[in-house]
């Protein structure tokens, strides 16, 4: 059963369009990825999704509810949570008051300090100011928050962005390990090669709209990804 | 032609209006459109800078102050001078000098203020610039209000020459928008005018912003200046306090109400302000209604102003004018 | 010695309304990047408060008769009021405006409010002496030091530890704290926008209520325009201080005041009548020297 689907989605920014009739689908328990050249639309798609930004046509249904343009508070209450790119810790935040935003929707408390088990650099630092952690421990501190607000879907906008490859092994892992425990993930990403290993559907977005829609399997070879990703013509190619 | 259609429009509606209003002949209309075309001069020269560069300016009615006292100092008989005023300078003290001379002597020395002040300040950043320029206003109305051998501290000055009435004012209004208009059609206009709608663009040669930012204020500085003398010519008194937050106020409703980003805008701004303020004066004077008198309390026209403006920002941020410029109805192909 | 350490009270006692006045301009900034010039008129409300509305020249207490226990919350709660008030119609609807906009957006509600005033109170300043007690002096050995400056001082130190045990222990705290540093991403983690930006509302009323019930004490004069001068050295201070930085707003208070004091104190006599200029040509200075104040809020360099 799809736990989201976007249809139809259009966003634009005073003049400029980024996103064009684009259609998707997250099913429960289902690992989807998202790729795309830069200004594809796939950060616009997230914010969308997440309330951030509101579209200027389309539909967003999460859970059999129309979510469309609802506030990014109330969405993230209803199960949903976004990690955004570039990292946005609270600077001058200790790392576990920084943990600490992400429980405070729940009533009960929220096991921080399960969560800090987990991540062992995290534990050791929880009380500097997150503006001093190194890029990866910051990456891991804000989907450890995210992780906190305990979602049934979490969106996370290209967590290996400026990350050292031993780093994102790291973070994927743990991304698995969400997938495992019966999470849904929508992560949306620039490069191809691990994202095809871990995700079940990929979608591949080009100038707004969905271009190429297929079972990570299907894919695996590349090929029909680049083609899609630079917009070659079958033929051409 | 078509490039100059908006001057010539809107000097065109100042004219007409400056005609209607002598054909009537009231004295009160006549004193209302006086106060309101220098105000328009003022509103176009602060437009020429917030409108060029997109840094809010809470400010310019310094430079007012500057200018009216400019004047006042130039062309105040020598006998009230020697005994009122008796720090200025031996220059002004023995002598007075013709309107035409003080006026445009006012409108140097707020520019010259404002090139030392825009020296320093036009590099900051668009907040901290407007922070500045309000401690620029505080710092102007606080030296006025104590430098009593000059200024006359919190008494007034009175006895300047009025000169000013309508049609010295409709022709002043023609020459800030002629002088607005060649500014932002001008290179360094539509630069600056660049760098504002695109902060990359801006960031990609600060020290050119910055010099074109300062060309504006210090352009914007002389118009404001002038204003401000024609004011002093117009009342025949002055007071530092009238150059302060409620002027600042009223013409930065102007500004916002027509529109920060057109010339057309900073003087359909001071026409619908004005109208604004007008109408709430006289309710507040009072209305007879049959047999009952009716009248707002005292404080209503601001409260009234206040709205006004809050609800332009709220429900049209960009203006009456929406922020583009009068034009001939064209037909659309 | 004596005059030294009573320059050193009063700066303290000035400095401690400045920084109790540029927390409140501090706290909104923080949060909304709104620079609110209304803040000098809630104290001013806060002021007006105490009397009964009319404009009569004598002014008769009405709130402003009350036991101080009963009072104080009662004027808290009527400018808390206020500011939620300004809060819901005029920068509600602005929540996406540009900044210059919010800027003379709470200019117009300043200009509002304080003819507001007059439509009600009249436009004459009118005398109140509130808490005559508090104009007595403490001794101390040869040391006079002026009851209501102590006060004064107390007053504030107790707020601010107040207010920084709010911030650093509680939820909501917490909530303030990550919201004036992204509010955005705030917001993702399902911390509601409005509520926060509430309650920054609510705590700046609570300390200008505070301010305007020691500031009258001082002056005992009411004026519509009393907070106005309030709120320009509390920009400043903010300015100084570091915008976005709250302990920066606290540390440019009491530099703001030490400034006054000192210039009040050791200005030749003829320069006297020209601090204010000073202090505020001070603020240009600072401002060319380190545009982002002495404290420097991180986030608030990656956003401007």
């Amino acid at each position: 059963m799809a736990l989201l689907t976007v249809e139809n989605l259009h966003v634009s920014y005073g003049g400029v369009t980024a996103v064009r009739g684009l259609s998707l689908s997250v099913n429960e328990g289902e690992v989807v990825s998202i790729l795309g050249p830069n200004g594809a639309g796939k950060s616009s798609t997230l914010a969308v999704i997440a309330g951030g930004v509101a579209p200027r046509a389309g539909r967003v249904t999460y859970a059999g509810q129309d979510i469309t343009g609802g506030r990014a508070e109330e969405i993230a209450r209803s199960g949903i949570s976004l990690v955004p790119e570039g990292r946005h810790v609270f600077a001058t935040l200790t790392v576990e008051e920084n943990l600490a935003v992400g429980t405070y929707m729940h009533k009960g408390k929220a096991d921080i300090a399960g969560v800090l088990e987990r991540f062992p650099r995290l534990k050791e630092r929880r009380d500097f100011p997150a503006g001093r952690l190194s890029g990866g421990e910051q990456q891991m501190l804000v989907i450890a928050r995210a992780m906190l607000a305990k979602p049934k879907l979490m969106l996370v906008d290209e967590p290996s962005l400026g990350l050292a490859p031993l780093i994102i092994d790291q973070v994927y892992d743990i991304l698995l390990d969400l997938r495992r425990q019966g999470m849904s993930l929508l992560i949306v990403e620039q490069s191809t090669s691990r994202i095809l290993k871990h995700a079940d559907r990929i979608y591949v977005l080009r100038g707004g709209a969905v271009q190429l829609e297929d079972t990570a399997a299907n894919l695996r070879d590349g090929e029909a990804i680049k083609r899609a990703y630079f917009g070659f013509d079958e033929g051409a190619a | 032609m078509s490039r100059f259609q908006t001057p010539l429009l809107l000097i065109f509606g100042m004219v007409v209006l400056g005609g209607l209003a002598s054909l009537i002949g009231s004295e009160q209309l006549n004193f209302t459109l006086t106060e309101m075309l220098i105000r328009m001069v003022v509103v176009i020269g602060i437009y020429l800078f917030v409108g060029n560069s997109g840094v809010m300016s809470f400010g310019h009615i310094g430079f007012m102050s500057i200018g009216a006292y400019a004047t006042a100092w130039m062309t105040l008989p020598p006998e009230w001078k020697q005994v009122m005023l008796t720090g200025l300078p031996v220059v002004f003290q023995d002598n007075t000098y013709p309107f035409p001379v003080a006026v445009l002597a006012s409108g140097l020395a707020a520019a010259g203020v404002a090139l030392f002040l825009g020296i320093a300040i036009m590099r900051l950043s668009g907040l901290a610039a407007s922070i500045a320029t309000f401690a620029f206003l505080a710092i102007v109305f606080s030296v006025y209000s104590n430098w009593e051998s000059v200024t006359g501290g919190t008494s007034s000055v009175i006895g300047i020459p009025t000169v000013v009435g309508p049609w010295i004012a409709v022709g002043f209004v023609c020459g800030a928008i002629v002088a607005a208009h060649a500014f932002q059609v001008s290179r360094v206009g539509l630069m600056l005018r660049a760098s504002r709608d695109d902060e990359v663009a801006a960031q990609s040669s600060a020290v050119e912003i910055v010099r074109m930012r300062l060309l504006a204020f210090v352009a914007s500085a002389f118009l404001v200046g002038v204003g401000g003398a024609l004011y002093a010519h117009f009342l025949g008194v002055l007071t530092t306090d009238a150059f302060y937050l409620a002027l600042s106020f009223v013409t930065l409703s102007m500004l916002v109400v027509g529109g920060l980003q057109s010339l057309t805008g900073a003087v359909v701004g001071t026409l619908a302000v004005t109208l604004i303020v007008e109408v709430l004066r006289g309710l507040e004077r009072g209305l007879d209604l049959g047999a009952s008198h009716i009248a707002l309390p005292r404080g209503s026209q601001e409260i009234g102003l206040g709205l006004a403006l809050a609800l332009v920002l709220i429900f049209r941020p960009s203006g009456l004018s929406g922020g583009k410029e009068a034009a001939w109805p064209r037909k659309r192909g | 010695m004596i005059s030294l350490i009573q320059n050193l009270i009063d700066a303290l006692s000035l400095g401690s309304l400045y920084a109790l006045v540029a927390l409140g301009i501090g706290l909104l900034f923080g949060i909304l990047r709104l620079i609110n010039l209304a803040h000098g008129d809630f104290i001013t409300v806060g002021a007006y408060a105490l009397i009964v509305p009319s404009t009569e020249a004598v002014a008769q207490l009405a709130i402003g008769g009350f036991h101080p226990i009963l009072l104080l919350p009662s004027i808290a709660l009527i400018v808390v009021i206020l500011a939620l008030l300004t809060d819901a119609l005029v920068f509600r609807p602005l929540r996406r405006a540009a900044q210059p906009s919010l800027m003379i957006a709470s200019f117009a509600v300043s200009y509002i409010i304080q003819n507001g005033l007059i439509l009600i109170y009249g436009a004459r300043p009118k005398n109140l002496n509130l808490w005559p007690a508090l104009t007595g002096q403490i001794a101390l050995g040869e040391l006079r030091l002026p009851t209501l400056q102590i006060v004064t001082i107390v007053t504030t130190l107790v707020l601010m530890i107040g207010l920084a045990l709010f911030l650093k222990r509680t939820s909501y705290g917490v909530q303030m704290r990550a919201a004036a540093e992204d509010f955005r991403m705030a917001r993702y983690l399902g911390v509601r926008g409005n509520l926060v930006i509430g309650m920054a509302f609510a705590i700046s009323g609570v300390l200008a209520a505070v301010v305007s019930l020691l500031f009258l004490s001082q002056t005992g004069s009411l004026e519509t325009g009393l907070g106005v001068p309030l709120a320009l050295f509390g920009l400043v201070a903010v300015v100084i201080g570091g915008m976005g930085s709250l302990v920066g707003a606290v540390v440019g208070g009491f530099l703001v005041g030490a400034i006054v004091t000192l210039l009040q104190a050791y200005l030749p006599v003829e320069m006297r009548s020209f601090r204010d200029a000073f202090a505020f040509a001070f603020v240009i200075v600072i401002l060319l020297w380190r545009p982002s104040g002495l404290i420097r809020a991180k986030a608030f360099d990656q956003r401007v």
